[in-house]
């Protein structure tokens, strides 16, 4: 009887022993400063969300203005022209990035001090003097400026040294010689091996470096909006400057939407096959 | 099964000279192993069969087509190398299966040889296991197997055991000659392991700068190196510093001690400085008693060091014609303790003399 009464309260008892163990383990100081920076973090957050439910008339629901932004026809469509604009981008910078990198990864490691400096440059130059020194050789493309398009071969340039240096640093994680010999070896060409071997390992940078690009683009509002387009940050910018509370929503969303990526792509990389497994020694 | 050829094979790498106007045959379902130390170029020459790498100038004939206007992926050759190279997106089934898509062979075929190489090399049980569920030996397994699956004309091995445990090694070299003796595949196999040339090889090169110092089997290597630099890097050697006495006798004073060189092509004029080499297997030692002296034939020298060795122990002896090491049995050298006085006695018939350059290096081996 006393065995059976005993039982129950044991894992407690073991839990609170090993929650006792762990809190010795752990610093004090270390959660106080994971406290000092989760309340940098959400303190913002939880402003913008608690904005976004104030300001509402008697008889308006707490997700009024959330409403007013989904009801909004122009939300939709500069949203989905932004995902396009996005999508695009990705696609571009992986046709451009992906052969690139791997080529200098394989047969021209010497070019890969100034990849990386080139890649900085984004960083360097400012968005509004990269566009003011765009925009002369872009008006000279007419048909070329008047299309959204554009922006997402301008946002290829932005995204370009998040893209390099995710592909390069999957790149450097692979021993790439010995695979790509091994594929020749067996008849492969190279194209084929990029496509059957490579590719497949690099699938968690191809994915990081895919999400910092959609950031990128999702967000970019000074080339959008110097170049006349109204994508989904120029609309945010508009919205806000009009209804304070409308245009806080909006970045909420957005903040959603830019998390719900994040989680779908890293699901996506963590999920490669063969990438999980018991590491056995002879 | 094929015949390979290295004709006259030569690549630099700047100023460095990696392969020296290399020649080297290989015959019909041989094994041949490239033996020598880092920097030798055996494995540039083995890149340069697989389609790798590009000589300077030279060629590459395979059953008497030269390749190397070939790139790697038309030659069918198969290459195992020294990392693990196995597909890590890849089960091991599908790294075997991988240069059968590529040929675009039927699912039926290539799941079928897949399953033979795999039993073959001992692990149809990890068909569906991904690289990282496995060993370092069981990957170097499924590589050899995935060389296979392409029924390749020739085999190239490049220090595919180098990364094994020692126990692991032994085990997989004999699995690689068993396969090899098995499929009667002609076989490159490059390594720096001596023991590993010699225990699986039909014959080993030897090489050193480039080039092929002897080719032989692997009892011609051991018991007749033809340069000092093949008897001290196959083996260890003892050197003696001796002045020919007689050049018709053949005699050689080293000190106080007279040896008869035993090669009829040891030609040297009297007073000329020679060196001899003999192994520590041919010194042999006999304790001696106290206040004791040495037995005609024999010389006197004092046990300087023990090294046990398991069946042997390796006796460092200190001797008028210098340092020198004898190989024992372990039980013998029970009774031996340091600067113990012992009797030694060199076999004079291994006594050899040496050149550092021989002719033999510029003429095509084979």
């Amino acid at each position: 009887m006393a065995q059976v009464s005993a039982s129950p309260a044991a894992p407690a008892a073991l839990s609170s022993h090993r929650l006792r163990r762990v809190r010795s383990r752990v610093p004090v100081w270390h959660l106080l400063w994971l406290l000092v920076a989760a309340i940098f973090f959400l303190l913002p957050i939880y402003s913008v969300v608690q904005f976004s439910l104030e300001g509402t008339l008697p008889g308006q629901g707490v997700f009024h203005w959330y409403e007013t932004v989904f009801d909004d026809p122009m939300f939709r469509s500069t949203f989905w022209l932004s995902i396009q604009i996005s999508l695009e981008t990705v696609a571009v910078s992986l046709l451009l990035m992906v052969p690139t990198v791997f080529w200098i990864h394989l047969r021209l490691p010497r070019l890969r001090p100034v990849m990386d400096l080139i890649t900085i440059l984004p960083f360097v130059v400012p968005p509004i003097v990269l566009i003011v020194g765009l925009a002369p050789m872009l008006r000279k493309f007419s048909w070329l400026i008047v299309r959204p398009e554009v922006l997402a071969l301008i946002y290829v340039v932005f995204a370009l040294p998040f893209l390099y240096r995710a592909l390069d640093a999957g790149l450097r994680a692979i021993d790439l010689r010995t695979l790509v010999e091994a594929a020749e070896s067996l008849g492969s060409s190279i194209p084929g091996t990029l496509l059957r071997v490579i590719l497949p390992n690099l699938r968690a940078a191809i994915i990081g470096g895919s999400l910092l690009t959609v950031a990128i683009s999702m967000g970019e509002f000074t080339v959008a909006s110097l170049l006349g387009f109204f994508t989904f940050p120029v609309y945010t910018y508009e919205i806000a400057t009009s209804t304070a509370y409308e245009g806080v929503a909006l970045s909420f969303i957005s903040f959603i939407f830019v998390w719900a990526a994040m989680l779908a792509l890293y699901l996506l990389g963590s999920g490669g096959r063969g990438a999980a497994g018991v590491a056995i020694t002879d | 099964m094929s015949t390979v050829e290295l004709r006259d094979l030569r690549r630099t790498f700047g100023s460095v000279v990696a392969l020296d106007n290399l020649d080297l045959d290989i015959r019909s379902g041989e094994f041949v192993s490239m033996l020598g130390p880092s920097g030798c170029g055996k494995t540039t020459a083995l890149r340069i069969v697989a389609g790798f790498e590009w000589p300077d100038s030279g060629a590459v004939i395979v059953d008497g087509q030269d390749v190397l206007g070939q790139p790697a992926n038309k030659r069918n050759m198969g290459m195992v190398f020294q990392s693990y190279s196995l597909f890590p997106n890849m089960t091991a089934q599908q790294n075997v299966e991988f240069g059968l898509r590529v040929r675009k062979q039927s699912h039926e075929r290539r799941a079928k040889r897949a399953s033979e190489l795999l039993d073959l090399v001992g692990l149809a049980s990890a068909m569906s296991r991904y690289p990282r569920q496995l060993s370092g030996g069981q990957q170097q397994r499924v590589a050899l197997a995935r060389s296979l699956a392409i029924e390749p004309k020739v085999l190239l091995l490049d220090e595919p055991l180098s990364a094994l445990d020692a126990k692991v090694r032994v085990q997989l070299r004999e699995e690689v000659r068993r396969i090899q003796l098995e499929l009667g595949i002609t076989t490159l196999y490059v390594t720096h392991d001596q023991e590993e040339a010699l225990s699986i090889s039909d014959r080993v090169a030897v090489m050193s700068a480039g080039r092929v110092e002897q080719l032989g089997t692997p009892a011609q290597i051991y018991s007749g190196p033809r340069t000092a630099f093949v008897a001290n890097f196959v083996g260890t050697m003892n050197k003696l510093e001796g002045v020919v006495m007689s050049s018709e006798d053949r005699v050689v004073s080293c000190g106080p001690i007279k040896v008869i060189v035993p090669d009829p092509t040891f030609i040297h004029a009297v007073g000329e400085n020679v060196e001899l080499y003999i192994r520590p297997e041919d010194v042999a030692i006999e304790l001696l008693p106290v206040g004791g002296s040495p037995a005609p034939g024999y010389f006197e020298g004092r046990v300087t060091s023990l090294t046990f060795l398991g069946p042997v122990t390796r006796v460092g002896l200190r001797t008028d014609i210098g340092a020198l090491l004898a190989d024992v049995s372990s039980a013998v050298a029970l009774n031996l303790a340091a600067d113990a006085p012992v009797a030694v006695q060199l076999n004079a018939s291994s006594l050899r003399s040496l050149d550092a350059s021989p002719e033999s290096q510029s003429a095509p081996v084979s």
